[in-house]
């Protein structure tokens, strides 16, 4: 029966090994329920599906006018669907530029008395050792070199250069900036420069020696200088530091205007 | 024609670099302080590249923020040309296999660039030296720079083995033998 010997009793070794296998499960109840679902996982989809079918087919004939329908339909709610996402985005541009127009009105009304152009903060200065910013203005808008820029709650610079569409401006904050100042109390004249140290607050020096210095005083622009106008909101004194020598005691001022957050600005014209 | 894309790249990757520097840093950075990728990025072209190319671009990009941020051009302008002379100094005397090396040259770099611009930047605009917060900020940066040369490291060097035999495919055995 088989040629070679060796391959004939491994046959029958299998044949008696799966024989012997065959017995032992299939004598035993659990599993048969083991071969069962084996069965019917092989079998029962198909088998539902072809149930499924032939239902459809014979029973339900609404089946395939509602497949065009529904394909209709579903068109119909995606075409809705884009039109409201396109209402919703065109509300909220009008909803941002509702803000931003308002936030000019605010700043427009709160300086009247100056001719201003209002302008976008496009881009802040890389390093860690200047704070220069940059603003959508320039000078086909009427910005000139020297204009001092404000924001709604104060002095942010003044303009350091310009190109037909930008412009560089100096804020407060840098420490190559210096502003001469008056205390609204005491209407002494000090001189506030920017610090590396921090970018919400500038350092008040060149204190005389007769000013009496008030925590919480407001900080206005003097107009000496001849770059910034006079009575700009400039801060608030936080903190007096005195020194052994009277003459280098200087003042701590919060800026009014958060550099952290500055997205408008607008440019005073110099008339 | 490798060169042309080589420096297609550069361009590109200095774009990506100006714009996270100007926007992604400005809130993912350590106590306020941002790190400066452009002083990685001039000491890599330097190390892989040669001193032509890494004082080129170190000019190029230092003269480009200058006119873009600064008043006065020069203190990014001669900063970013001496990392790129520095680099070739540092290629030249140190591998650039070992990241140790390759942290202390970032190391080095980045208080070479910051203090030379800012003693320009006092004779420049005349301003105050506060050198106890200078120093702050200075040795958060180089943290900054080091940290990011760790994580960025792999990637910079299979682009600048690239860009290294391209740049110096002649000159290379000399160096061994």
């Amino acid at each position: 029966m088989y040629k070679n010997k060796k391959n004939g009793v491994w046959g029958i070794v299998i044949t008696i090994v799966c024989l012997i296998l065959i017995v032992i499960l299939s004598n035993k109840e659990s599993n048969i329920s083991f071969f069962e679902n084996i069965a019917n996982k092989l079998v029962m989809p198909v088998q539902n599906g072809l149930t499924y079918l032939k239902n459809k087919v014979s029973g339900n004939s609404a089946f395939f006018t509602d497949i065009s329908n529904l394909k209709t339909e579903n068109q119909n709610l995606k075409q809705k669907n884009s039109e409201l996402e396109q209402s919703l985005r065109e509300l909220e541009n009008i909803k941002s530029e509702n803000e931003t127009l308002k936030e000019y009105l605010g700043l427009t009304e709160k300086y009247g008395e100056y001719t201003t152009i209002p302008g976008y903060v496009i881009d802040k200065d890389i390093s860690n050792y200047s704070k220069t910013i940059i603003i959508n203005i320039g000078s086909d808008d009427g910005v000139q070199q020297n204009m001092t820029v404000i924001a709604d709650e104060g002095l942010v610079g003044h303009v350091v250069s310009v190109t037909k569409n930008t412009a560089k401006v100096r804020t407060i904050i840098d420490t190559s900036s210096s502003v001469s100042c008056l205390m609204s109390t005491d209407k002494n004249s000090v001189v506030c420069k920017g610090t590396l140290d921090s970018n919400t607050q500038l350092k008040a020096m060149y204190i005389a020696t007769e000013t009496d210095i008030i925590q919480g005083d407001s900080v206005d622009t003097s107009g000496l200088g001849g770059i910034y106008p006079k009575g700009i909101h400039v801060g608030t004194i936080k903190k007096i530091v005195t020194t052994k020598n009277i003459t280098d005691r200087y003042a701590i001022i919060d800026t009014a205007v958060d550099f952290s957050k500055l997205n408008t600005v607008l440019v005073i014209k110099n008339n | 024609m490798k060169k042309v894309v080589i420096n297609l790249i550069l361009v590109i990757i200095a774009y990506i670099i100006f714009f996270l520097q100007s926007n992604f840093f400005s809130w993912f950075n350590i106590a306020g302080i941002k790190p400066n990728l452009f002083i990685i990025y001039i000491l890599f072209i330097g190390l892989f590249g040669n001193r032509v190319i890494g004082v080129t671009y170190g000019i190029i990009i230092g003269a480009v923020l200058d006119i873009i941020f600064n008043e006065k051009v020069g203190a990014n302008l001669i900063g970013l040309s001496i990392i790129g002379i520095i680099a070739t100094v540092f290629n030249k005397n140190f591998s650039k296999d070992s990241r140790i090396t390759i942290m202390f040259m970032v190391f080095g770099s980045t208080v070479l660039f910051e203090v030379t611009s800012y003693f320009i930047n006092y004779i420049l605009f005349s301003i105050n030296i506060e050198l106890v917060s200078f120093i702050k900020i200075l040795v958060i940066e180089v943290i900054y720079n080091i940290l990011i040369t760790i994580i960025i490291y792999p990637l910079i060097q299979k682009f600048g083995y690239y860009i290294e035999n391209e740049y110096k495919e002649n000159k290379i055995l000399t160096r061994y033998f």
